[in-house]
């Protein structure tokens, strides 16, 4: 008798589980969530026939891979004002005193972490004006910046490869572009500047009533 | 049109009221009526024959017989004639005038057609590809000038997402600017899709208490910016209210607005739990000079007054490859577009890596916007 009841039981019990298992289950199409939704439909993604090549202007982009994204940046050197800098630092730094050279950016002043932690020499090379240099001294190119950068702020290096950090340009469709830390911060004063917003809406208020 | 392969959903209302027989043109209640039938055909056939004459050797196809191959009863088809008629009366004269320009009656015949063309959303390729063209053609012929107006339908394989970097943001407004001209948005009611609220630091979001009407130097101390507009949820209560289908969900994910059907109820407004939809209470006004002449029917194309009108996500950008307007401009990288069915783009490295938020997630609309921190 008992034992019958606790079949009754363990029967009843998997009646319910098969129901609360399948209950939840949709018609075809329909989703628990939006991102149930874009995993299924992503399995079979086949590629979009857009690009957004055209879109990215004249500008030269160079193509980089950093831990398995690959994206375009901004070529830099061929922005640079006074590119190459052995042009005139043909000697190293310390013996360009003479007072006859012509000066030409002793107004950069550094507001980019502390004395203590950095001046010039942190990155850029004295030995070879013409390319940077990371903290234990080997050479970096100015069109990959980036690395001198990543060095201490790899969080945002981290976001940056994968896209949530960095603007991106020409558009949404492949290939993807991205601009580079030194598009957007100035090396040698890398926060953004306060200003007066864009436009004010003086119908807000009205439209409000 | 047989009741079978019927496209158009408004027009059907009579055959519906024939079907549960509350009235019909004789007077019964009942469906005792036997010469119904006989006498709907009756007028069909003088419907066409009016028509006709009214329009002459010009009789279009698709836009007429929307509305006047239907059966209907004779008061109900004189409601209709004198309703259609009076708007359409001016275009019907003009046309018909001997003393009228070419030009004129070819404006004329376009304002005709566009007068009774159908839903876009039930409109095939040649159907949008011809209202379209009517668009841009009544364009020239007013102004003198050309526009370029696309009927671009969603891609297979994309699903359009946005996040928002509420770190990044800076309060700039840069984005409210660039959807302004982009999408050639009222200039006299200063009509934007986009609002950042000024929000304090420590206190969450808390809209009560934000600011999205600031004017001082941003950012400002102790406080962040978080932007809303549109989120084109994928569940979107405003589609659900819209007694006459003007709006709707385009497999691409956007929800967008036929300005042309949209009757102006602002249902949608009140539904939509976002502040996303925004009314045309003026006739929206841009400067000639500063129309963007690059636009989508579902997007950035003039509306008119007493329309509903929201963020597309630039359809007219966006379907063609390009980041919507706001993206673009902002200064900061704040704002992140994208396909979310690719596995390899930056919108779902976003959504998979970061702590990402949407607003009001409780409601079920499942918007496609995010929010995330660094």
């Amino acid at each position: 008798m008992n034992n019958k009841n606790q079949g009754y039981i363990f029967f009843s019990f998997f009646l319910i589980l098969v129901v609360a298992l399948t209950s939840c289950k949709h018609e075809e199409g329909e989703y628990h969530s939006i991102i149930d939704k874009i995993k299924n439909k992503s399995k079979n993604y086949h590629g979009v026939t857009l690009s957004s090549e055209s879109y990215l202007g004249d500008d030269k982009m160079i193509k980089i891979t950093e831990d398995g994204h690959t994206f375009l940046i901004p070529e830099r050197k061929g922005k640079l004002k006074s590119f190459k800098c052995s042009e005139c630092h043909s000697k190293p730094l310390s013996q360009i005193n003479d007072e006859d050279l012509k000066k030409a950016h002793w107004d950069i002043k550094i507001v980019h972490a502390n004395e203590k932690t950095m001046n010039c020499l942190t990155c850029h090379n004295s030995n070879n004006m013409d390319e940077l240099k990371s903290i234990t001294g080997k050479s970096i190119d100015f069109n990959r910046s980036y690395n001198l950068c990543n060095q201490c702020h790899t969080k945002q290096f981290d976001d940056w490869k994968g896209g949530a950090h960095g603007k991106r340009i020409g558009g949404w469709a492949p290939p993807r572009a991205s601009l580079s830390c030194v598009n957007c911060h100035n090396p040698h004063n890398p926060s953004f500047e306060k200003k007066w917003p864009e436009r004010y809406n003086s119908q807000k208020t009205k439209e409000r009533k | 049109m047989s009741e079978k392969n019927k496209k158009w959903f408004s027009l059907n209302l009579n055959n519906n009221s024939n079907k549960t027989s509350t009235s019909c043109g004789c007077g019964k209640t009942s469906g005792g009526c036997k010469t119904h039938n006989q006498e709907e055909l009756d007028e069909n056939v003088f419907f066409n024959a009016a028509v006709d004459a009214s329009v002459g050797e010009q009789r279009p196809k698709d836009g007429i017989d929307q509305v006047f191959d239907v059966k209907m009863d004779r008061r109900t088809a004189f409601k209709k004639l004198t309703a259609s008629l009076l708007i359409g009366a001016g275009a019907v004269s003009t046309s018909c005038s001997t003393l009228a320009s070419d030009e004129s009656k070819e404006k004329a015949q376009i304002d005709w057609e566009e007068q009774f063309k159908g839903n876009y959303k039930l409109m095939s390729n040649e159907e949008k590809e011809a209202t379209v063209t009517r668009l841009v053609r009544s364009y020239q012929l007013r102004t003198g000038k050309t526009l370029n107006m696309s009927s671009v339908d969603a891609q297979k394989d994309v699903l359009y997402g946005y996040a928002f970097n509420i770190s990044k943001c800076q309060g700039y407004m840069d984005c409210v600017n660039a959807c302004v001209e982009e999408n050639n948005q009222d200039r006299n009611s200063q009509m934007q899709y986009i609002r950042i609220h000024e929000m304090k630091d420590g206190k969450g979001f808390n809209f009560n208490e934000s600011d999205d009407n600031y004017y001082h130097e941003v950012p400002a101390e102790g406080h962040f910016y978080m932007g809303t507009q549109c989120f084109h949820c994928d569940n979107p209560p405003c589609v659900e209210v819209c007694p006459v289908q003007a709006t709707w969900r385009e497999d691409d994910g956007l929800v967008v607005v036929d300005y042309d059907w949209c009757v102006g109820c602002r249902y949608c407004m009140a539904a939509c739990p976002y502040d996303g939809r925004r009314f045309n209470w003026s006739k929206p006004e841009v400067p000639e000079e500063q129309i963007n002449k690059n636009q989508h029917y579902l997007g950035n194309r003039m509306r008119k007054k007493g329309v509903m009108e929201k963020c597309t996500f630039c359809v007219q950008r966006s379907r063609a490859g390009k980041n919507p307007a706001c993206v673009e401009a902002c200064p900061t990288g704040a704002r992140i577009f994208g396909n979310l069915l690719d596995p390899n783009s930056t919108i779902r490295w976003v959504l998979e890596n970061k702590k990402v938020f949407r607003l009001k997630e409780d409601l079920g609309t499942e918007p496609k916007f995010w929010y995330f921190m660094d």
